[in-house]
């Protein structure tokens, strides 16, 4: 390498690293928002204040109000969930649970009620049993899930966010993340071979590319008054 | 491509694919979008540049011992 160009190097090596240090330091580092979601934990709440309360095999999902306290679940197995309120004259309709990813409801299980009546008594529930079995070799992870209650108009009458943490059949043969690890050793061994992929490129340049032909156009006839290019030489040889 | 070019391209990947993977062994929430997009903005830019960096040093630690083999046999 020229002498000339290793302040330039050097630069470039400080100016990233002063990149680095200030996206680091403007930006949100993820590791602290495992303990934080965006959406406000529904734990908070006191569970005795709100007349609605959902269950997912008996456990209240409102524990489950952070991705760190995520209830564990296994994917093909059958969850059963319980949605209950006690509000009197109020009826509902359809219990509703989605999960998200990414903001968008990558599964959805609604549980409508036909001809819904007000509810009458101290406590209506409304079962819904969900097996997410279209996704359970795919979705390893903790997600959310927003459990909602809807009344027969349309309107929400009340939803809960909670966490649940998917375990794929069989442990870790999910199969995003065995293709993010076949991913990862690819990128590392061409992270590590790029030295020498830079080298090698630079030993042996290829020529710049040569002109293509010019082919005469197709269209071209030839003349009948064109010159011949060689005239044939004099019996008695070239002269000097 | 050179060396800093093709490591801050393993890097955006490997950074994009962390942030992906520490979703899949329960340790990040991508449930929304938007935190979600920062963090794989922040895991790609930062693993560019660290992509980058080691992809210089390993071209230039490359270069200099090759320089070093050559002026040896040259002798």
């Amino acid at each position: 390498m020229p002498r000339a160009r290793r302040p330039a190097v050097r630069a470039g090596v400080w100016g990233a690293v002063f990149a680095l240090a200030v996206v680091a330091l403007l930006l949100n580092v993820p590791v602290l928002a495992r303990a934080a979601p965006a959406t406000g934990p529904a734990s908070i709440r006191p569970a005795a204040a709100s007349p609605y309360n959902v269950t997912w095999n008996g456990v209240d999902v409102s524990t489950a109000g952070s991705s760190s306290s995520a209830i564990s679940i296994d994917f093909s197995q059958t969850a059963n969930l319980l949605f209950n309120w006690n509000v009197a004259g109020v009826s509902i309709s359809d219990a509703r649970l989605q999960m998200y990813y990414f903001g968008f409801a990558v599964s959805t299980r609604d549980q409508v009620v036909n001809n819904p009546v007000p509810c009458a008594v101290a406590s209506c529930s409304i079962p819904l049993s969900w097996t997410p079995l279209s996704v359970n070799y795919v979705l390893e992870g903790v997600y959310r899930l927003t459990a909602s209650f809807i009344a027969p108009n349309g309107t929400t009458m009340f939803s809960e966010n909670f966490y649940v943490r998917g375990n794929a059949p069989y442990g870790f043969v999910a199969l995003i993340p065995i293709i993010l690890l076949l991913i990862a050793v690819y990128e590392v061994y061409a992270l590590v071979r790029s030295g020498r992929y830079a080298a090698l490129g630079r030993k042996s340049t290829p020529p710049p590319p040569a002109a293509p032909p010019t082919s005469p156009p197709a269209t071209e006839t030839p003349s009948s008054t064109e010159v011949p290019a060689e005239e044939p030489a004099p019996p008695g040889g070239p002269n000097p | 491509m050179s060396a800093t070019t093709h490591g801050a391209a393993c890097g955006v990947v490997l950074g994009i694919v962390l942030v992906i993977f520490l979703q899949q062994v329960a340790y990040l929430d991508l449930s929304d979008l938007v935190p979600a997009l920062e963090y794989l903005i922040v895991g790609a830019l930062v693993g560019g540049v660290i992509g980058g960096l080691l992809g210089m040093a390993l071209g230039h630690s490359y270069l200099a011992r090759h320089q070093v083999d050559a002026a040896t046999k040259s002798k």
